[in-house]
């Protein structure tokens, strides 16, 4: 063997052993748990000071990480490969640090928004960060749209959520939103006014796990929507509440039987109001 | 020093640096396609990302240009016949720091160019919910060229000292991430948080390198130029008279440092 083909064998061997070592580093990327990929962020109090002048980058890398491990793990709940319940403290935590780099990142508040409230029930969390945000994105009437539904439909502070939508009117002009107002004076149709919601949030998402996510807890609202009316169409004419929901399927004022795509099973409780075993949450049943 | 410029100049681009610096900026037409994971701002998130990318390689530009030119020249004994030339010592510092600084722009331009067709193309797919202020992204641009030709002044007065090009490189990094905290510094003593914990003679200490070391927060327009917010004019003039009056600070004190320097 000459002195110029030595070099040669040797660096083919070492490409065979790259590719070799390859196969098993990437299945031990892939299967990496869920909570070492989100990993651990210092406060935002000692995490500025190591940005330097790229604030607004970490900001956004911060924030497309916990969305890529959010619609990586919501994706495995679809596939039903997984049970596991994503790590929403962690999420906030990054979130909150990823808003005070860039208070201005609408992906922060957007993405928040969807997990702290419907997933997590941090409604007071979630509208202290939208009215943090509100100081800055000054133009946006989104973030007081946001706070306006947390308000009326998960706290029913009626007069807080009047509040925030008039002032989502003034900023985008639309009337829907001074409706909206009037409307959120009184409680009535909750689940209507959260079908509308998540209509409009689902037709104006593009990332495909949050979409999946609106979607299916839109399909559930409109599950308890039917029940809601045959339970109504039921009281009307019987002048008593139902005691079961078989008793409305039995009487065939709801067809086809109503299916929570959680995987729950829906249930009237003693005061009519309908609920489902799953809580609305993929691994909420008990 | 006009020869001195063209020199630095025709020497940097025959270290095939620029090819270099074309080849990053190719990462520059992925921007749209990486904005575009963003949920509800795709233009913010290009424009986020094609001035970062700019400020970066600018840092690394500015940090290895500034601080490995002139200690190139002394190692490879060029400056022994530069100095015997009929140039002031002066002539050669300032010759090639301008030198350096016009690349920087011609960097700042070439880049800026390709990152403003990438936000085009990501605006156009993704409308943003407030319209693109193109002269604030050309601000920023220029302020963040600004910040790291100052910074190669910083690299030119540490290489004007140092005998080897450690002190001139982490030196001009250090004083770089200092800059950009010094203003949350100052802030924080101002604070009545702060005088509980911070003691007279560190609080004095800290105004003293606040005032002594550049403030390089106020160069970065990016938050205005990505959310289109107008910043105070007064502020930005402010702000361009600093950068001028303190890097012409830095380049006399580096001529000054380097006359007196001892060539063995």
């Amino acid at each position: 063997m000459t002195s110029s083909v030595r070099p040669f064998i040797l660096f083919i061997v070492s490409l065979l052993l790259y590719a070799a070592v390859m196969v098993p580093f990437t299945r031990h990327m892939k299967h990496k748990p869920v909570e070492e990929k989100l990993g651990y962020i210092p406060e935002a109090s000692t995490f500025q000071y190591l940005c330097a002048d790229q604030k607004t980058f970490i900001s956004s890398a911060l924030l497309m990480k916990v969305i890529m491990y959010f619609g990586g793990l919501t994706d495995k709940q679809f596939e039903k490969t997984v049970a596991a319940i994503p790590d929403y403290r962690g999420m906030s935590n990054i979130i909150h640090t990823a808003l005070k780099l860039d208070p201005y990142n609408m992906d922060g508040y957007y993405f928040a928004q969807s997990f702290l409230t419907w997933e997590v029930k941090q409604y007071a969390i979630a509208n202290k960060l939208l009215e943090y945000g509100m100081k800055y994105r000054t133009w946006d009437w989104y973030l007081p749209f946001f706070a306006g539904f947390n308000y009326s439909y998960f706290l029913k502070d009626y007069g807080k959520a009047a509040e925030f939508y008039k002032r989502a009117g003034e900023l985008s002009g639309q009337e829907l939103h001074f409706s909206l107002a009037g409307r959120y004076m009184q409680e009535s149709g909750q689940t209507e006014l959260a079908i509308a919601y998540l209509t409009m949030m689902a037709q104006g998402e593009k990332n495909q796990a949050v979409k999946k996510n609106y979607q299916i807890r839109l399909k559930a609202f409109k599950e308890v929507s039917r029940i809601e009316k045959a339970r109504d169409a039921y009281r009307a004419s019987r002048g008593q509440l139902p005691v079961t929901l078989e008793t409305l399927i039995g009487k065939g004022l709801i067809a086809p039987a109503p299916v929570d795509p959680y995987g729950g099973t829906f249930y009237l409780e003693p005061d009519g109001k309908v609920s489902t075993t799953s809580k609305f949450a993929f691994g909420g049943r008990k | 020093m006009k020869d001195v410029l063209l020199i630095t100049l025709k020497g940097i681009f025959r270290d095939r640096i620029f090819q270099g610096i074309m080849a990053l900026a190719g990462l520059i037409v992925f921007i749209p396609s990486a904005a575009s994971l963003s949920m509800r701002q795709v233009t913010e998130l290009s424009i986020t990302l094609s001035l970062s990318t700019i400020s970066f390689i600018m840092l690394l530009l500015s940090v290895f240009l500034g601080a490995t030119s002139m200690w190139k020249d002394i190692e490879r004994r060029y400056t022994f016949s530069v100095v015997s030339l009929p140039i002031s010592r002066t002539s050669y510092v300032f010759g090639k720091f301008f030198g350096i600084a016009l690349f920087l722009v011609l960097t700042a331009f070439v880049l800026g160019c390709a990152a403003m067709i990438s936000i085009k193309v990501s605006s156009m797919g993704y409308p943003p919910a407030r319209p693109v202020e193109w002269g604030l992204i050309m601000a920023a641009i220029v302020f963040d060229a600004f910040k790291y030709i100052l910074l190669v002044g910083v690299a030119m007065l540490l290489s004007a000292v140092s005998t080897s090009f450690f002190l001139p490189v982490f030196g001009t990094v250090s004083i770089f991430l200092v800059g950009t905290i010094t203003q949350q510094v100052y802030d924080y003593l101002h604070t009545p948080a702060s005088e509980k914990v911070v003691s007279a003679i560190v609080k004095n200490a800290a105004l003293v390198l606040y005032y002594l070391l550049p403030n390089l927060q106020s160069f970065d327009l990016k938050v205005y130029a990505i959310y289109s917010i107008k910043p105070s004019l007064g502020g930005v003039l402010t702000t361009f008279c600093y950068g001028g009056i303190y890097t012409a600070v830095l380049l006399l004190a580096s001529s000054l440092l380097f006359g007196r320097r001892e060539m063995k």
